[in-house]
């Protein structure tokens, strides 16, 4: 199964956000995690991927497929789930499941109808497949966007933000889907909810403001993170001296405290207590900025 | 002040959005070339009337308000739609605002922003309507008043009233279709309300009333307004506006209100009825992953294209086509069809036809279904391009492995599929129609043709055009905008110059379709045309595949790049197909249209005839012989369209010196093969492009010698014209004829003697345009031209012998004037056989004949030795006992009246409905199809005009062809006015006094509504020429007020004296001067300030009933008093009047209850100003007034009588 190659990748939109710079990345079979807050660029690179939108320079390719250029040939093996999409609210689920069936290319109504099925009962949508869309909550109409990424098995997936605003049981639900499809194809999963990736991912990479600050698996981020994540409950007036004088990667509230976790080689002194770290601490250390060069640098010779 | 913050937000946001002031841009823009084109336009038509009119700069008000429909349209909708489409809607109604505020704030702040728009338009006239915009001589001079007060009492109320409207629907129905619909239905109901009073006079309040526009008080006001009037009154701000508009403010008000009321601010989702269907959650917490049960392999060969196109074409045409406003839409348009449908199946009188599919489905691709059609089009088109992104699942959609281009095909076909839907609706509509007026013979096959042959090709390449334009705007309400500004250009383009079918997308050289002919010559251009825009649709829908918008990039530079990218063979292809069509159409029709039929723009063809004259005026009275014998040997050949006519003249010189030139006009639309003299001579000129053709006898035609001419001429058709193709020789009714004073000059087809003062360019303003001096339309009644001892016999008509042999089609009857002396058939004659008819008139005619030939049916009987003919279309047998009785009727009574009647027959014969005329010839009458063969009559209701036609027709037997008029002013006077009146003398004998008031009610309406709209100065009746308003308005207005006043019998007298004096064929022929001269032998002498009033003059009265009192006189008798004003008025030609002394002996009626007799009607003096005038009758008065039949022309005719209120008296 090919490799998703992606080189010197760049955008910048008309009002001058640098959305995408010099983004490479080689994204194996599997679930990739692309992780990133707000406004990063994950959308934006998701979209090129999926041949949304134009690059202003760099390439990418899938196996031997220029993605840039044969459009219609990377679609017949694209799903895609934006994270913002509507579904014309008149129509059923099996209706317009199946619209999509005839785009996708499955043109033999006995397979089609097989198809649908299949994909409907996989993301447990069978039982409401003759209710219109516009009934649907959003947990179903993700699942559904999901049964409409999943036609025809694509070997590339691209899943951006899917489990915004889904609660805690419909967010299950979800991954496990998921994690069926990465057991064939390409996946890309965007999220900026780090617990989607630890769960999920066998690799992924950090993203803001357009840069790749990490590329990694998020089991080896976290062991290198390993006795380098320490934290210390501060109460507010002290939270800006430590700040000064450590790298704070976050403060959280627990049951009303602060905790503050420092990145630091060796413990950075009195009251500080080692903490056992996780993908969190890998994300918020990247963002830090500290700590970018060390494993971009390894993301790099890695590939 | 939560409102005016919401109003400085919406003002501010909008004019902060470039849409908001390209819209703008656009909407002036458009606003104020339709309004200039407009009004200079009538300017020009109308010779005096300025450009600047106050009545033109108010026209042109309510023009601007109908196009301001379009952007009220768009800005409201989006005013009304914004918050839930941006999903926005919940943080607003979670905002401490309350719903007024909140509408009001919206209403006011889109109001304010339209009205900056509508307000700019008459700002820019004011400075566009002066030099060197507009041409000097067309303007009056400025007044600002005159821009101010339109857009005061007109425009800008329309836009609050429309606005309203548009917002209310907006917010009521959250959804942009019935907004926009909405302000189609205002628009067409506007237009509907102006056409439909015309008809139904009793509805004029109530549709001014209910206009929103102000449109129909508007031409209410104007309505009998001279063009001095209109160059000069101000709007008059009258009551009917003024109610209108209160009416009209009311209701916004209540509108408002309403639409306060019954909004909620929430979020839509749960105000809708879908409250959340109950959903069944199954889904446990873990899911077993189940792989698909086995591996499917997408296919995307060609073959998997098909199912891909279809499932597009077919969910999209599927979703727009099973909506709810899609069922609105349809039943709209069915009322739409049932409403108006009976109501415009009526020939050009609005006398009703009986529904034949070929009105039923001329009616539904006529102007008002079309137009819906078209605006349809243009809002489906949005939907469809604009289909995903609006509901979010554009990235979905975008990122599936369908090419550009089945998407972009399968959406126009999804297009197409709902605009055979709509055509469909129109069908049933049709045929429900025809079902409802009892008439079952469907003609489906015709319906097809016309609704999805021909009218569906016309909607797909405005689909094409309405796509491309979506596509490449790529905002649906600029898109909207866009696509409406493209076919109202299309609708104007003659406007701007643009007359080639060539050069206006999706025009054609039009067609007409006729039981009797089919559709003729008409079709085969017109399908050349449909190909010629088919190749530039594919064009368009390759540029638009190319244009596609596929994801997220927007730009210009991307999608100019993509549109490279995407160029590959399959476009390549395609565009070289379109070349191919375009180029090939294209080049066929131009070399059809400009080099075989010799394509000439109006203005061209002007100025053909302007040179003819400046070439060839000189001629105009050089003695000429007169021609007295035609003898023609025609071969018709229906299925070519061919026609050739060998025949000789004999000419005759009538002048008392002799002649040794001679000219002829050979008409240049045919070939004339030969042309020779049984003597010696030579051609001087001969000048084939305009027809000239000067021709020198050897030895000169002494006076009173007569000498014979041959010729050959061929007629047939090169090629097709750019528009109106030659109907006068079709497969089957053929029909052309040879009349010096014809209306359609290409159908005097063989040589004319003498120079043509007909082809001469008439109306003053064209003239000036091609450099020629004024010109008098006809010879002055007083002039030289009638002295009988002068050489000049222009002014003379010329009486003919006649007599031909027309071969046709062996099952086709050929028609001409005479008595039929043989018909045979020749079967060896061309491939089918050939059948022969001899026709030879017995007696001396006026030269003008006609010649048909057609598969006809034949209906014959005698009346007095007279045999009575009718040739009609087999299938068109609804009138013929009509027409029959009605001729019979004509002939009793005028031979009764008149004189004798000179033919042994007289003949009726259809042709096909190119022209909707009725026209007379010596013993024969052409009688279009859709006149009179095909009415509806009822005559308990209408006039039958039927009758009426056939009447006049047949009496022009008597008054044009017995009593021949001199070729000088007044000569209409003497033929169509009597034949007019006559005609109305046989309606009487039929059906009585009643149907005559009916026909006269209408004749005085028209009378003053078209001298309000002519184009050329008003002249008394006496001095008429082409001046068709007076000759058939006020024609049988003027001689019915005289029978009235003098009697039946007198006037009859003198008409008897008139044919008794000028009957026999040749000089002296009569003027109107004669009439005018036996009518005063007819009048008594108290009368003959009238005869002055009515003929020799225009003259107009106000009578009015201003009061009245009844008192009991005894025995039940009553003293009637009434309070009666008058005034009277002289006219000039552009109806600028001015008040003469009255004393006239009018009419005053005292009437009792409605259907019984007059108690009292007597004629009194009547002097001008206020006078009371007292009377006894026996019996109860119910109304009591002046002039009671309304014999005198006077614009308020409605206050001649008042009801008596007798109980009050009492």
């Amino acid at each position: 199964m090919p490799d998703l190659r992606i080189r010197d990748l760049s955008k910048t939109y008309p009002n001058g956000v640098h959305a995408l710079q010099r983004i490479n990345l080689t994204i194996p079979p599997g679930m990739y995690g692309l992780l990133g807050p707000n406004g990063a660029g994950k959308s934006t690179l998701m979209r090129t991927i999926a041949t949304l939108q134009e690059p202003d320079e760099g390439e990418i390719h899938l196996g031997s497929l220029d993605v840039l250029r044969q459009k219609d040939e990377v679609r017949k093996t694209l799903g895609y789930l934006p994270q913002e999409f509507g579904v014309y609210p008149k129509t059923t689920a099996e209706r317009l499941l199946n619209h999509f069936a005839v785009l996708r290319g499955i043109t033999r109504r006995g397979e089609r109808r097989d198809v649908v099925e299949s994909l409907l009962r996989q993301t447990n949508l069978w039982d409401v497949r003759k209710q219109k869309l516009g009934g649907f909550s959003g947990g179903m109409r993700q699942r559904f966007g999901v049964a409409i990424a999943m036609i025809g098995n694509p070997r590339l997936l691209i899943v951006d933000e899917p489990t915004a605003g889904l609660d805690p049981a419909e967010r299950v639900r979800f991954l496990n889907l998921l994690a069926e499809l990465g057991e064939q194809s390409v996946v890309i999963l965007s999220t900026h909810i780090v617990e989607d990736v630890s769960e999920l991912c066998t690799r992924m990479a950090i993203i803001d403001r357009g840069r790749i600050l990490l590329e990694s698996e998020p089991h080896r981020a976290v062991g290198d993170l390993q006795g380098r994540i320490w934290s210390r409950v501060v109460s507010r007036d002290e939270l800006a001296a430590l700040e000064r004088e450590q790298v704070v990667i976050s403060t959280k509230l627990l049951a009303g405290r602060t905790i503050a976790h420092v990145f630091r080689d060796g413990s950075p002194g009195q009251g500080f207590e080692a903490v056992a770290p996780d993908l969190e601490d890998v994300y918020f250390s990247a963002m830090s900025g500290r700590y970018a060069g060390h494993y971009g640098a390894a993301a790099t010779a890695q590939s | 002040m939560n409102f005016l913050e919401i109003v400085r937000f919406e003002i501010d946001y909008r004019l902060r959005r470039p849409y908001t002031w390209i819209l703008g841009a656009v909407f002036v823009g458009m606003a104020c070339l339709l309004a200039m084109k407009v009004m200079v336009g009538e300017a020009e038509r109308a010779g005096d009337l300025h450009a600047n009119a106050p009545s033109l700069v108010g026209m042109a008000a309510v023009l601007v308000s109908m196009l301001g429909l379009v952007i009220s349209a768009a800005l409201f909708s989006e005013a009304a739609l914004r918050d839930d489409d941006t999903r926005m809607s919940s943080l607003f109604a979670t905002s401490p605002i309350t719903k007024t505020e909140y509408l009001a704030g919206r209403f006011v702040g889109t109001l304010l922003v339209n009205a900056l728009f509508v307000s700019v338009v008459p700002i820019m006239l004011m400075l566009l309507m002066r030099p060197p915009f507009v041409k000097e001589e067309l303007l009056g001079p400025f007044r600002a008043a005159t821009y101010v007060q339109p857009a005061i009492a007109l425009l800008l109320p329309s836009v609050l009233f429309t606005g309203a409207l548009l917002f209310a629907v907006g917010v009521l129905t959250r959804r942009t279709l019935a907004v926009f619909a909405t302000a189609a239905f205002v628009f067409l109901g506007g237009m509907m309300a102006e056409e439909y009073i015309e008809g139904e006079r009793g509805l004029a309040p109530l549709a001014t009333l209910i206009d929103p526009l102000g449109f129909v008080a508007l031409s209410e006001n104007w309505e009998f307004w001279t063009t001095h009037e209109k160059n000069t009154r101000p709007l008059d701000v009258d009551a009917s506006l003024l109610w209108n508009r209160l009416l009209w403010t009311v209701l916004t008000g209540a509108i408002l209100l309403f639409t306060r009321w019954r909004f909620r601010m929430t979020v839509p989702s749960q105000r809708r009825k879908g409250r959340l269907e109950d959903q069944k959650e199954v889904s446990p917490a873990h899911v077993s992953p189940r792989p698909s049960s086995r591996l499917f392999r997408a296919s995307f060969n060609g073959r998997a294209r098909i199912p891909q196109f279809v499932s597009i074409a077919g969910d999209s045409a599927r979703e727009l086509v099973f909506s709810r406003d899609f069922a609105v839409i349809a039943v709209l348009m069915a009322i739409m069809v049932l409403s108006f449908g009976s109501e415009s199946i009526s020939d050009d009188f609005r006398t009703p036809l009986w529904p034949l599919t070929q009105f039923v489905a001329g009616f539904l691709v006529s102007f008002l279904p079309a137009l819906t059609m078209a605006l349809l089009t243009t809002f489906y088109a949005g939907e469809l391009v604009h289909r995903e992104r609006s509901v979010g699942l554009a990235d979905i959609a975008d990122a599936s492995p369908v090419p550009d281009w089945i998407i972009y095909t399968g959406k126009v076909a999804a297009l197409g599929l709902v605009l055979v839907t709509l055509q469909a609706v129109l069908m049933a509509s049709g045929l429900v129609v025809q079902v409802t007026s009892g008439h079952f013979d469907f003609e489906i096959a015709l319906y097809l043709r016309i609704l999805f042959g021909l009218k569906l090709t016309s909607y797909l390449l405005l689909a094409a055009l309405a796509m491309l334009v979506h596509v490449v705007v790529d905002n649906k309400y600029l898109g909207h905008v866009v696509v409406v500004i493209c076919h109202l250009f299309t609708m104007f383009a003659t406007r701007f110059g643009l007359h080639h079918n060539l050069l206006v997308y999706g025009r054609d050289s039009g067609w007409t379709y006729s039981d009797i002919s089919q559709f003729g010559p008409f079709l085969r251009p017109v399908l050349w045309f449909k190909l010629y825009w088919g190749g530039w649709a594919l064009l368009f829908a390759v540029i638009a595949g190319l244009l596609w918008i596929r994801g997220r990039d927007r730009g210009v530079a991307t999608r100019l790049r993509l549109a490279r990218q995407r160029f590959g063979r399959r476009a390549a292809f395609a565009t070289a197909l379109a070349a191919l069509i375009v180029i090939g159409a294209g080049g066929f029709i131009f070399y059809n249209t400009n080099v075989l039929a010799g394509y000439r723009t109006p203005f061209e063809a002007e100025e053909q005839s302007a040179e003819y004259e400046r070439r060839y005026g000189k001629f105009e009275n050089a003695p000429q012989p007169a021609v007295t014998g035609t003898k023609l040997h025609v071969e018709i050949d229906p299925e070519r369209r061919v026609v050739d006519v060998r025949g000789t003249y004999t000419l005759v010189n009538k002048t008392a010196a002799p002649i040794r030139t001679i000219h002829l006009f050979l008409n240049p639309e045919v070939e004339t093969r030969a042309v020779s003299f049984d003597r010696g001579s030579r051609v001087v000129i001969a000048d084939d492009t305009l027809g000239h053709r000067t021709v020198e006898l050897a030895q000169a035609l002494e006076p009173g010698r007569s000498l014979h001419m041959a010729f050959d001429v061929r007629f047939e058709p090169r090629g097709f014209p750019n528009s109106d193709p030659n109907t006068s020789v079709v497969g089957n009714g053929t029909y052309f004829d040879h009349d010096g004073g014809g209306p359609v000059n290409h159908r005097r087809w063989l040589p004319l003697v003498g120079y043509q003062t007909s082809r001469e360019l008439s109306l003053a303003q064209v003239r000036r345009e091609h450099g020629l001096p004024p010109r008098p339309l006809a010879p002055s009644v007083t002039s030289s031209v009638l002295d009988s001892s002068s050489e000049k016999t222009a002014a003379w008509p010329e009486t003919i012998t006649f007599e031909a042999v027309i071969g046709t089609s062996p099952e086709q009857t050929a028609v001409a004037p005479g008595t039929l002396l043989r018909s045979w058939n020749d079967p060896s004659a061309g491939s089918g056989g050939r059948r022969y008819f001899h026709y030879a008139t017995e007696r001396p005619v006026r030269n003008t004949f006609a010649i048909f030939s057609a598969r006809y049916a034949v209906h014959r009987e005698t009346w007095n030795g007279v045999v009575i003919e009718l040739f009609y279309h087999p299938t068109h047998t609804f009138n013929v006992e009509r027409f029959a009785k009605a001729v019979r009727a004509s002939l009793e009574y005028y031979t009764k009246n008149f004189g004798p009647y000179p033919h042994r027959q007289i003949r009726v014969a259809a042709f096909p409905r190119y022209a909707n005329l009725a026209h007379a010839y010596p013993g024969m009458i052409a009688q279009a199809e859709a006149t009179g063969w095909l009415t509806k009559v009822d005559e308990r209701r209408e006039v039958d005009l039927a009758s009426m036609t056939v009447a006049r027709e047949v009496a022009q037997q008597w008054w044009g062809f017995q009593v021949i008029p001199a070729a000088v002013e007044g000569a209409p006077a003497v033929s169509e006015v009597l034949a007019q009146y006559s005609a109305l003398l046989v309606i009487e004998e039929l059906y009585g006094m009643d149907m005559v008031r009916r026909f006269l009610w209408n004749r005085r309406v028209e009378y003053l509504t078209q001298r309000s709209k002519a184009n050329h100065p008003e002249v008394p009746l006496l001095d008429v020429t082409n001046h068709a308003n007076v000759i058939d308005n006020k024609g049988p207005l003027v001689m019915y007020a005289l029978r009235q006043y003098v009697g039946a019998e007198p006037l009859n007298a003198a008409l008897r004296r008139l044919v008794a004096t000028h009957g026999s064929a040749g000089p002296p022929f009569a003027t109107s001067r004669d009439l005018y001269r036996e009518l005063q032998g007819a009048t008594p002498p108290e009368y003959h300030y009238l005869l002055k009033d009515l003929l020799e003059t225009i003259t107009l009265w106000n009578l009015r009933t201003t009061a009245i009192a009844a008192e009991p006189a005894g025995n039940g008798a009553w003293r009637v008093t009434l309070d009666v004003e008058a005034q009277k008025f002289r006219a000039g030609g552009s109806g600028k009047e001015t008040e003469v002394p009255m004393n006239d002996l009018v009419d005053v009626g005292v009437f009792g209850d409605a259907s019984a007799e007059p108690l009292y009607l007597q004629k009194h003096r009547i002097r001008s100003g206020r006078q009371r005038i007292s009377v006894v009758v026996n019996g109860t008065p119910a109304r009591a007034g002046v002039d009671p039949h309304q014999l005198l022309i006077d614009r308020n005719w409605s206050d001649n009588l008042r009801p008596v209120i007798v109980e009050q008296l009492r």
